[in-house]
């Protein structure tokens, strides 16, 4: 972990409490976000996001399946993150496992919903092709190059802008009526399908520190936190999902009142990475 | 399959037979590590970060208490093959390389001015179209540089392998599944030694010479490249710092 | 080191994966004009001073390839988008114009257009791909056209009509082919061209042949999407169509769903399919499976129906025979029918032949349409155009076929080049060779450089050699027919003191000097066995090797490799050993020679009573090898005596075989046992061996339905019941028995080679010599097979290393399959050879002889004509006239006349006349007519 003196962390401390921060933030200002699409040219969507000196890559990789029996309408989404070595010399071996499986679980909850897939914020009714036999599987991968605090964040961001740059390749089905069998696919080289992104949620996480809750803490401020949760919000302001991690206990007053906050931080970066988002893709087309 | 044209001597991506893919290196891509790099070939791309020296972790990995412990691991992104398959971690394929790499980087590393202390090397695979366990190495060297580690040189690598009857220089995927011999060269570029050699496949002696040469001078062109990126960012630096 | 910079990505959607590959731009790619003085000089291919630069599309190279192989045609540039186009598209015309652009007396000049940074095109949205690389042909020429500048005229030749107008709207030169064509003033150029179909730009002179008659004639070809899903669900049956050789009517279909072979019956069945497509099939309805009569000629159209031809010597040769059941009425055959609905790979190929002939047209020197009729029967009619008919109706000519719709009976296609004249003896056998893909070509300056310097002698390295026994002091010698110059092997045998005989069998160690992946070798395996015609030998390596310093002479000292026995006087091997060798042979004796040496009872020189002991020896082991089942099968093989300066042919017989040949063929027979076993020990897994699969009750029918005719009862159940049955079946007729067993043989299939690998060990079975195992290790000179088993055999003894080719499973078993068919074309173009000969013979010889009626039909019957080895038919009826009033009696093998008293049996002994007649001008053919 961090290893911090008495008086750094004093440092950290009283920052946080006089509202200006060791980087010279306040307290729900967020470091300088930057973001590109396409990077991994074989994903069908993908994006990076940097937070500071925070870096995740995400990519969406769409493959055909079958629908479970359970639910013949709904094409399925599994989220995986790995923390890579070079994040932190932690995560070597099978170091990074543990915090790559409380983010992948904390990712899943805010963005897929409950097991039957309701309240998902990714429609996974677009996801067939034909009901009952075909659809597509989405595998969401998360990487985490490099780590300085608000991992969680950072993910969710770039899972929203690789599955805005996702693109879905058209199917034609041509089923046979004399096999009744297996549907032929013909996938096309040039249609793509775009995908709606706009109830994909984003996550803003307040640390509590002291008596007050920062946005955005980098891993100095995340080692001195008392406790933290993560709000999922959409575009409507709605919460789609919540985590609370750090042991200690919280009042539920102040829960509420993070809450409020973190739905009033999140509009704002929601707009923050709509206009990144904008700027990738005019980088990317030219 | 035709790896080379027969009527016009280019590959299927263009290039000649001696070329190699574009190349590029950055250093400083993982500002919270010692030192870092992203080393590209062609659609290759890896990512390497280097921690340390540092105080030695765990008491019982040090072997010798004079010289620095150098580890490394390798990693593969879940998205960077073209199917995305759910490999465990440390299989054997990943060990074996994380090994290659480590002893070819020992090999440069002045270990012995850094006792008591331990050097972590991390390669993170972002893209693989071939040649990984190349730039692997590649981007290591130039992490370590940034890292500031005293090595007594550069270290590059490069594969060539011999399709069509043609030796050809820096496979990609596609060739390189195309079940001809692949060579794997490491060299001290001034020293000129050779610290890597790896070959799969069945190949007769004299042609094993030529392509074990095309890859060597590969190599060689590598180390020019790299001094030239390390040399920039010096530059750069400097200017940074006035 | 890098040269260019800049780079595009192409990604490509499979199925699901993206993949993604590096397309890399360049701008050092060469222009390949001499008249360019910026471009790398070496790579200069093009004409400085051409008329014009042409720049072809794909359709051009896949539709005038004959075209692109005239002469005439040069200073063309071949773009890389073309290039990858034409072999997604036709791999054998990618194969020639790949041969084109190496030519270095051709000039040709590929352009990597794809990697140019000036030419390089992404595809448009919206755009298709044919449109996309449309536009980069365009692209490139109007590269060429500003990158020479005024120095040259650059000229995109097209048949597209959009292609044709886009280019001039942009600019650009560009033509029809048949314009381009037609400003050559070359007139027999354009019969090359080849007619362009619907949606290409018409010619203006094109005319309908016959548009009353235009009307659909054959059923249009399903979709290739219907045709997958109907394989996918098990209503159509995918396989190679094979036509009948005899019928070209009647055609098969081997399908793996449904593991028999479907019939199809007619061309209009057939559905435009020719013999080799991968077609796929739909079976009829069981009640429409009926037999069909058999008559001699079967349908309207074809008249060459029936020729005169060599007696088949196997089932390969011999027609077909489907009516398996004594047909009467309408009994339903068990083998299913069918009819093809698609054809998934066309196997078009060009085809030797002449055209139909036809009155020359008036207002000669316009357009002819002619009918092309292929030697090869199973090809349809094709019809093509000419501007020279006059020069081509008596002609033998080349054709490729083009086209085929639904409304023309026959195939469209174009005349490629002239043989020589119809009958003359050189054009003939040029025929044969092209039909049967006969390599006549003389080695290349590269598989020369790989033979040994002569003067060749035996060198002090070769005698130092561990691995070599030194046998000169061996009485060695050697029997052949006579005139033989490539003796490939020789003989010894050596009393013991214990009384037994040391018997060795030594064979020319070709493979001391046809080493593994050298040119020689490539060569070798691609011709695969040397070709016999009569009065011409096509070898299968160059001649100092065969005739000189591999052929075991007399009195010459040359490199063996030996089969050594040791042998108790009844014949039993008691020990058997394989080495290299030296010997020095002393007496190459002709057959004749080594007979009459031991018929001579005064000779007893230590020579002559060696090949007694080897005779006598020989004979047991042959009673003993009858005994086990082999099965003495006959064929009449005949033989010419040729002038010598015209080389026609003097005298016609049948090969006398004695008793030398058999002892000699006894010893090879056991060399290649004992070899196959030795190597199977070894390489149980990629030896080569041969195999004879056993006839099926199916192919013995017709045997066993004639035998019964004249009350005969042979036992097919195994080889060795048939070969005792075969042995009994005596009568007073002195050729009653050879006459059965050459109907024997004409029902078993040939032996084949195949690799261990691919086969389980009780398919490895021989049933003509009755062997487990049996490969080919004797005539290394003038077989590849055997060089392979040389191989194999020095790397069982540890001699020698094993190429890495034996490693490879899918290849060696390639090498085999070519085998197969080279020999299977080296014994058609052999027998084709002998047809021809006979011809020529006859024509000035018609003559009376005996004939053994073979085969009745419903108008006639066949006949064998045992003293020249031929067949043919006899008709009792005139043409149409379908079997007239003569009863065919298919139980009793007879056919009569009710009322006049006469009747013919099979096996019968008749008189016929034979005679060359021409019943159309330039077309001989050979007519037997009973007395």
């Amino acid at each position: 972990m961090v290893g911090l003196s008495e008086g750094e962390k004093h440092f950290i401390r009283g920052g946080i409490a006089q509202d200006l921060r060791a980087d010279g933030r306040t307290r729900l200002q967020f470091r300088a976000v930057t973001v590109e699409t396409g990077i991994i040219p074989q994903a069908n969507g993908s994006a990076r996001v940097r937070m500071g000196a925070t870096e995740v890559i995400a990519s969406v990789k769409a493959e055909l399946g079958k629908p479970t029996i359970l639910h013949p309408g709904k094409g399925k989404v599994s989220i995986y993150v790995d923390c890579s070595p070079t994040a932190a010399p932690m995560f070597e071996g099978r170091g990074s496992e543990e915090l790559s499986a409380e983010l992948s679980v904390a990712l899943q909850r805010c963005l897929l919903g409950g097991k039957s897939g309701a309240g998902a914020a990714i429609d996974l009714s677009s996801l067939i092709v034909i009901e009952g036999k075909a659809c597509w599987d989405l595998y969401i991968d998360g990487l985490v190059v490099s780590s300085d605090g608000n991992l969680l964040d950072a993910l969710a961001a770039a899972i929203k802008v690789a599955l805005s740059d996702t693109g879905i390749p058209k199917v034609n089905v041509s089923l046979n009526a004399e096999t009744d069998g297996e549907p032929e696919f013909d996938i096309s080289d040039e249609d793509f399908l775009q995908f709606d992104t706009s109830s994909v949620p984003v996550i803003v996480t307040l640390t509590k520190v002291g008596k007050h809750y920062i946005v955005d803490a980098t891993s100095e401020e995340e080692s001195q936190m008392s406790s933290a949760v993560s709000v999922s919000v959409n575009r409507l302001g709605q919460i789609c999902g919540m985590t609370k991690r750090g042991g200690a206990g919280l009042d539920p007053s102040v829960i509420f009142d993070m809450i409020s906050v973190a739905k009033h931080v999140s509009q704002r970066f929601i707009s923050l990475l709509d206009s990144e988002i904008a700027a990738a893709e005019a980088a990317d087309a030219e | 399959m035709e790896h080379v044209n027969p009527l016009t001597g280019f590959r299927v991506d263009g290039r000649r037979p001696n070329e190699m893919r574009q190349l590029r290196g950055e250093v400083g891509v993982v500002s919270r590590a010692d030192g870092s790099a992203l080393f590209e070939m062609g659609n290759t791309r890896v990512i390497a970060a280097v921690y340390g020296p540092r105080e030695i972790q765990n008491r019982s990995q040090q072997v010798n208490l004079k010289e620095a412990l150098v580890r490394c691991e390798y990693r593969m992104a879940e998205f960077s093959t073209g199917d995305r398959r759910r490999k465990p971690k440390g299989d054997r394929r990943s060990t074996e390389i994380s090994l290659v790499i480590r002893q070819t980087m020992e090999a440069s590393i002045l270990t012995h001015l850094m006792p008591h202390s331990q050097i972590d090397i991390f390669v993170q695979v972002l893209q693989a179209d071939g040649g990984t366990r190349s730039a692997c190495i590649n981007a290591a060297t130039l992490a370590l540089a940034d890292a500031g580690i005293p090595m007594k040189d550069i270290v590059t690598s490069c594969s060539a392998g011999y399709l069509c009857s043609t030796p050809l220089l820096d496979l990609n995927y596609i060739e390189d599944s195309a079940g001809g011999p692949d060579v794997t060269v490491g060299i001290l570029a001034k020293m000129d030694k050779v610290t890597l050699l790896q070959m799969d496949a069945k190949l007769p002696m004299d042609t094993f010479e030529t392509v074990m040469e095309l890859a060597t001078e590969g190599c060689k062109a590598i180390a020019t490249y790299i001094r030239e990126v390390l040399l920039e960012n010096t530059k750069q630096l400097e200017c940074q710092r006035g | 080191m890098l040269q260019s910079k800049s780079f595009v990505k192409k990604t490509k959607q499979g199925r699901v994966v993206k993949v993604v590959r590096e397309h890399y731009l360049r701008d050092d790619i060469p222009c390949g004009a001499a008249s360019c003085s910026s471009c790398d000089a070496a790579a200069r291919r093009l004409n400085a001073d051409a008329a014009a630069i042409l720049v072809i599309d794909t359709n051009v190279v896949l539709h005038q390839i004959d075209l692109l192989e005239n002469p005439a045609i040069e200073d063309v540039v071949v773009l890389s988008v073309v290039l990858d186009e034409v072999k997604n598209k036709n791999l054998s015309v990618y194969n020639r114009l790949k041969a084109l652009c190496t030519n270095t007396a051709r000039r040709f000049f590929v352009f990597t257009n794809e990697h140019h940074r000036d030419t390089y095109i992404k595809e448009m949205a919206g755009e298709s791909p044919n449109d996309r690389n449309d536009r980069a042909i365009r692209v490139a020429a109007r590269w060429y056209q500003s990158h020479l500048g005024a120095s040259a005229r650059v000229l995109l030749v097209t048949n597209d009509r959009d292609n044709k107008r886009k280019a001039t709207e942009e600019g650009l030169n560009a033509e029809t082919v048949e314009s381009y064509v037609r400003s050559l003033a070359q007139p027999g150029l354009l019969d090359l061209v080849v007619v362009p179909t619907s949606g290409d730009v018409t010619m203006e002179d094109v005319e309908d042949l016959r548009p009353s008659k235009r009307k659909v004639i054959y059923i249009e070809h399903k979709p290739m999407s219907e045709i997958t899903s109907g394989l996918r669900c098990g209503i159509y049956h995918q396989g190679k169509l094979r036509v009948n050789r005899y019928n070209p009517f009647e055609a098969y279909v081997g399908s793996e769903s449904i593991g028999d072979e479907i019939i199809i019956r007619g061309r209009s069945n057939m559905n435009r399919a020719f013999d080799g497509d991968i077609v796929s099939v739909e079976l009829l309805p069981q009640d429409q499976w009926h037999e069909t009569k058999s008559f001699i000629a079967d349908d309207d159209e074809d008249d060459n129906e029936g020729d005169v031809r060599l007696a088949p010597d196997s089932a390969d040769d011999a027609p077909r025979n489907t009516n398996s059941t004594q047909s009467t009425v309408a009994s339903v055959s068990s083998r299913p029918v069918g009819r093809v609905v698609g054809i998934i790979k066309r196997n078009w190929n060009s085809y030797c032949g002449s055209l139909e002939p036809m009155p020359m047209p008036a207002g000669s020197g316009g357009v002819a349409h002619a009918l092309f009729v292929s030697k090869d029967r199973r090809i349809p009619k094709i019809r093509i155009q000419t501007r020279q008919l006059g020069n081509l109706l008596n002609k033998r000519i080349v054709v490729a076929v083009d086209s085929w719709d639904v409304m023309s009976r026959y195939p469209s296609g174009h005349y490629v080049r002239t043989i020589g004249d119809i009958g003359d003896k050189e054009t003939e056998t040029e025929v044969v060779l092209i039909e049967n893909d006969i390599n006549t070509r003389p080695f290349s300056t590269q598989v020369l450089a790989c033979l040994p310097s002569l003067p060749w002698t035996l060198s002090p390295e070769d005698l130092a050699n561990p691995n070599r026994q030194d046998l000169r002091q061996v009485r060695v010698f050697s029997v052949d027919p006579p005139g033989c110059r490539d003796i490939d092997d020789a003989l010894h045998c050596t009393p013991l003191p214990n009384g037994n005989f040391e018997v060795g069998v030594h064979i020319a160690d070709v493979t001391n000097f046809v080493h593994p992946g050298t040119p020689l070798d490539e060569e070798a395996s691609q011709r695969a066995t040397s070709v016999y015609l009569v009065g011409q030998r096509i070898d299968m390596l160059p001649k100092p090797l065969t005739e000189d310093v591999c052929s075991l002479r007399a009195d010459t000292a040359r490199l063996a490799f030996s089969v050594i026995w040791e042998m108790t006087p009844d014949a039993h091997i008691i020990a058997t050993r394989y080495t290299k060798s030296v010997i020095q042979s002393c007496a190459a004796m002709s057959y004749v020679e080594a007979q009459a040496r031991m018929d001579d009872s005064r000779m007893v020189d230590p020579l002559t009573v060696d090949l007694r002991n080897l005779n006598s020896l020989a004979k047991i082991m042959r009673h003993r090898r009858c005994e086990r089942g082999a099965l003495t099968l006959a064929s009449a093989e005949v033989k010419f005596e040729i002038d010598s300066e015209t080389h026609d042919p003097l005298d016609i017989g049948i090969y006398q075989i004695r008793e030398a040949n058999q002892m000699i063929e006894e010893f090879m027979l056991a060399a290649n046992i004992s070899v196959a076993e030795k190597i199977l020990q070894h390489y149980p897994l990629c030896s080569l061996l041969r195999r004879h699969p056993s006839p099926t009750k199916e192919m013995l029918e017709p045997l066993l339905r004639t035998a019964s005719s004249v009350g005969l009862n042979l036992d097919a159940s195994s080889s060795k019941a048939l070969a005792e049955s075969l042995d009994n079946a005596k009568r007073d007729d002195p050729y009653f028995n050879k006459l059965i067993r050459i109907l024997a043989t004409r029902c078993m299939t040939q032996a084949v080679y195949f690799c261990s690998g691919d086969m389980s060990l009780s398919e490895y079975y021989h049933y003509g010599l009755a062997s487990a195992l049996y490969t080919h290790f004797t005539s290394p000179i003038r077989r590849y097979a055997d060089v392979i088993v040389h191989r194999l055999l020095a790397a069982a003894l540890d001699i020698a290393k094993l190429p890495p080719i034996f490693q490879d499973g899918p290849q060696l078993t390639g090498i085999a399959d070519n085998l197969n068919y080279r020999h299977r074309n080296a014994q058609m173009a052999s027998r084709a050879s002998v047809e021809l000969h006979t011809l020529i013979y006859f024509r000035t010889r018609p003559v009376d002889t005996e004939a053994r009626i073979v085969k009745i039909k419903a108008n006639g019957f066949i006949v064998f004509v045992p003293k020249f080895g031929i067949e043919g038919p006899i008709y009792l009826t005139s043409k149409g006239d379908k079997g007239g009033d003569w009863v065919v009696d298919e139980v009793n093998q007879k056919v009569t006349k009710p009322g006049a008293n006469i009747s013919y049996a099979v096996l019968q002994s008749v008189m016929i006349h034979m005679e060359v007649v021409e019943p159309q001008p330039h077309r001989p053919k050979l007519q037997l007519t009973l007395i």
